[in-house]
């Protein structure tokens, strides 16, 4: 009874004011008190502020119609400030995501190649690097702005109809294969063919392991998934059939009241949390009985229970978030059920050559073909290059942190360099570069906001032009936050994912 | 353990007493990266002028100086000389503004910012009046929380497109169907531009700048076939370019009015007088021949009444509004009247006095009387 001396008897506890349970939780509820009064001090500041200066806070702005007209993207002619806005967000995704991809590829080759024997191709790397991590980006996106409105040519009448390659300072062309709208069904099929290809591949590879032979899962694989995709080709109009799913689904999900929806999600919800707090219990559960709960343990079943009791409010007495996400639900089926259509024909991909068109009096480059204008040439080689410097240097201090060892048993059993590269030194130095190429991904995608000095329409931009031409710059900069936060955490925890799949399982 | 502690409360020191100081110089507010300091009240330096209660009027004269939201980018209204001085029409009457309420033309902080960042810069009193070629709207009087002072400008948008194109002075708008249009963002400008281009079934695209100077580089090189802004701002680039010569205004009727006028943080009516009564006092001096250099004369021999109460004699009504009798005569003095600074900044750019005259002289400008 009394040999434990954690709870010691009553006689035996501290004061209140030494007792060391009470001041830890004091201190925390201190402190979230102390946040959050700063945080409503700040809201009332900020809210006197503007009714001193006749302003209103209000989010009206996003449904009335803005005036503005933008250069490039999804609506070039916005109905409403959140179309603006929505514009200048996929704008932005635009750069982020092939920025990303090209900065890898380019930076993986820098950085392999600053580690090369061969001379020249370890200075040009060097050169590189050291000029472009030490120049300011947005002196760097300018410059490749410049040099692609102010060097490169007019585009001229003489160049009327299908070119294979526009270079001029309106922008740049290139010949691309453009989805149509049989393309969904065909993806169904492409879709199945990485299923079947994964299982071929596990299949031979298991065979490998049990008879030694050679059965080339790799190859085996990569076929299963061509040929699906050559039959899907042909026999896409039978996926079509799907539509009637997503018509299904969508006619469900209308025809249920909002309230059994609520319920629905207030239950989930609930049921969550309960299921979270059980399997956290059942994971501190030994042979022995419970353990004893810390008080962290206890922090984090009250949070669990505090959210999943939150979400059941929240859907129950908010009938208003329900309904926009039943309508968010909606509008996703009701937009793949326009994808799909039984039995409709037509080639998936479309090949097409860009053009020059002359509508007014100048020639433009026409809408076939896929075309960079000089502001999104200027930011994504800029970011693109700037970004691969720093994966460079990650990607050469995580292979230099392999141990030699590895290098010298792999060259001692007679590998060549680039079979060493590929399937010993790289695999091993990939966990050590990820975190710090994570970091790099999430600069780019803050940096493309630099396109501002490029007449770039990204969300920066036009969300800059929204506000002064709306007034409503606090709401313009709440949405930015916002927007900022969920493009970093999602990048973020996608790169957390492989990073806790790549740790060192320890015994 | 106590060493420790001493470092840690010296290096807080430290901290706490560069944070503390007034470093502040001419900054130009540009791009993005500035412009999220802007709208934070300013730390150290500016006052968060007039809006904890008071009138801005307190705030400027307290303060001994007054800080002016200019242009640097447009030659004629608000750029800078080879010294680095602020120098053009709209910088004229900040420090005329000066002048009035300080008797020193020169006690003027300038603070250079971009279109999309001038309005934020009054709203959170950063600057105390707005003067760069601002045109007073509608939204702007109400939405964004402005008073706009008297016009001192009244412009008109239009084009600008190269001769060799097939444009001249008489060309219509419809002619820029199917072209690549540049601008400033953040401007009555490009909602003009597409407004009209949409009523006439046009089809441009626009591409907005923060910086006119890009924009004028790009029309140069091509990728823009045709800019578009006030007709002003056109007239001076065109009269101070190389290239100059092949370039082309047009329509000749503008398409939309642009009155251009200082600006300030409404509910400052006090603050609001004296900038509308200087600029009165500007046209009023060129109504009645009172010019920098016989202002003396006309001061020791008025030649009428209303000369007299401008140039702080009897029957002023300079001290009841709070700023010193001889305000306007300092004005004209220290900066001239409407007619010289024009003359002096705009005339060399070939901009005639059309609507910008008085209304004697079949212009626009019908100062109020001083009585």
């Amino acid at each position: 009874m009394s040999t434990d001396l954690r709870t010691p008897r009553a006689e035996q506890r501290p004061p209140l004011w030494r007792n060391a349970t009470f001041l830890k939780w004091a201190a925390q509820l201190l402190v979230l008190a102390g946040l959050v009064g700063l945080a409503v001090i700040l809201g009332l500041q900020a809210s006197g502020n503007l009714a001193a200066q006749g302003r209103t806070f209000g989010w009206g702005f996003l449904s009335r119609p803005a005036g503005i007209q933008i250069g490039e993207g999804i609506f070039t002619f916005p109905a409403n400030g959140f179309q603006v806005l929505q514009t200048g967000a996929v704008n932005m995704l635009r750069i982020t995501v092939s920025g990303i991809i090209a900065a890898t590829v380019l930076g993986v080759v820098v950085g392999v190649s600053r580690l090369s024997a061969n001379w020249l191709l370890n200075r040009i790397a060097t050169v590189y690097i050291e000029i472009i991590r030490n120049i300011p980006l947005l002196v760097q996106i300018v410059f490749w702005f410049f040099v692609a409105t102010l060097t490169f040519p007019n585009v001229t009448v003489d160049q009327e109809g299908a070119q294979w390659l526009i270079v001029s300072n309106k922008g740049v062309s290139i010949p691309w294969l453009f989805p149509t709208d049989t393309f969904w069904q065909w993806a169904v099929f492409a879709v199945g063919g990485l299923i079947a290809a994964r299982s071929v591949y596990k299949q031979r590879v298991r065979r490998l392991e049990e008879t030694g032979s050679d059965t080339y899962p790799g190859r085996y694989a990569f076929l299963t998934f061509v040929g699906f995709v050559i039959v899907g080709w042909f026999a896409h109009p039978i996926a079509g059939a799907l539509g009637w799913v997503w018509q299904l689904l969508a006619a469900i999900v209308s025809t249920v009241p909002a309230l059994g929806w609520q319920l629905l999600l207030a239950a989930v919800s609930v049921y969550l949390g309960i299921r979270w707090i059980r399997r956290f219990l059942d994971s501190l559960r030994s042979p022995a009985g419970l353990a004893k709960l810390t008080d962290d343990d206890w922090f984090r079943i009250g949070l669990a229970a505090a959210l999943g009791l939150l979400g059941a409010f929240v859907f129950l007495f908010l009938p208003s978030i329900t309904a926009s996400l039943a309508d968010l639900v909606e509008f996703v089926l009701r937009f793949f059920d326009q994808k799909f259509d039984f039995l409709r024909t037509g080639n998936p991909l479309r090949f097409a050559r860009p053009d020059v068109v002359l509508p007014g009096r100048f020639p433009q480059i026409g809408t076939s073909g896929m075309t960079m204008t000089p502001a999104f040439f200027g930011v994504w080689i800029g970011v693109t290059l700037y970004t691969a410097a720093f994966i460079g240097e990650v990607v050469r201090g995580g292979v230099l942190a392999v141990p030699k060892g590895q290098t010298e048993a792999g060259l001692a059993l007679g590998l060549r360099r680039s079979q060493l590269l590929r399937m010993i030194i790289l695999p091993q130095a990939f966990r050590i570069i990820l975190p710090p190429i994570g970091n790099q991904y999430l600069n780019l995608a803050k940096n493309t906001s630099l396109g501002i000095a490029v007449a770039y329409p990204e969300i920066v931009a036009v969300g800059f032009t929204l506000a002064n031409q709306t007034g409503q710059a606090m709401q313009t900069f709440l949405i930015w936050i916002v927007f900022y936060l969920i493009i970093s955490l999602g990048l973020s925890s996608v790169v957390n994912y492989y990073n806790r799949r790549l740790a060192l399982v320890e015994r | 353990m106590k060493k420790r502690f001493m470092i840690t409360l010296s290096v807080l020191a430290l901290v706490l007493a560069a944070c503390g100081t007034e470093a502040e110089e001419t900054t130009t507010t540009t791009a993005a990266p500035d412009a999220t300091t802007e709208t934070t009240a300013p730390e150290g330096g500016g006052d968060t002028g007039g809006q904890t209660g008071g009138d801005l009027l307190d705030t400027v004269l307290a303060r001994g100086e007054l800080n002016c939201g200019a242009n640097e980018t447009l030659p004629g209204f608000g750029s800078k000389d080879e010294a680095g001085n602020f120098v053009g029409f709209d910088v004229d009457l900040c420090r005329a503004l000066a002048a009035a309420l300080f008797g020193d033309a020169d006690a003027v902080r300038y603070e250079a910012l971009t279109a999309a960042a001038r309005f934020e810069a009054v709203n959170s009193g950063l600057v105390d009046i707005l003067s760069r070629n601002t045109t007073w709207t509608q939204s702007r009087d109400t939405e964004l929380g402005l008073d706009f002072g008297p016009t001192t400008y009244y412009d008109g948008q239009q084009m600008m497109g190269r001769s060799s194109d097939g444009f001249s002075s008489g060309s219509a708008l419809s002619e820029i169907d199917g072209a690549v249009v540049c601008t400033n963002a953040g401007t009555t400008t490009e909602l003009n531009i597409s407004e009209a281009a949409n009523a006439l079934g046009l089809s441009i695209t626009l591409n907005t700048f923060e910086d006119f100077n890009i924009v004028t580089e790009n029309f140069k090189s091509g990728a823009c076939d045709v800019v578009t802004t006030d007709g002003s701002s056109l007239v001076s680039r065109k009269a101070t370019d190389p290239d100059g010569g092949d370039w082309v205004i047009f329509p000749s009727v503008p398409i939309s009015k642009e009155p251009l006028g200082p600006a300030w943080a409404q509910n400052n009516s006090r603050f609001g007088d004296v900038v509308t009564w200087t600029v009165f006092a500007m046209q009023i001096a060129e109504e009645q021949g009172v010019t920098s250099a016989n202002v003396d004369d006309m001061l020791a021999n008025p030649p009428n009444g209303e000369v007299a109460r401008m140039l702080g004699g009897e029957g002023e009504v300079q001290s009841a509004m709070g700023i010193p009798a001889d305000a306007f005569y300092q004005v004209i003095l220290q900066v001239g009247n409407y007619a010289e600074v024009f003359d002096r900044h705009l005339t060399p750019l070939g901009l005639e006095r059309g609507l910008n005259a008085l209304f004697a002289d079949g212009g626009l400008l019908y100062p109020m009387p001083i009585r």
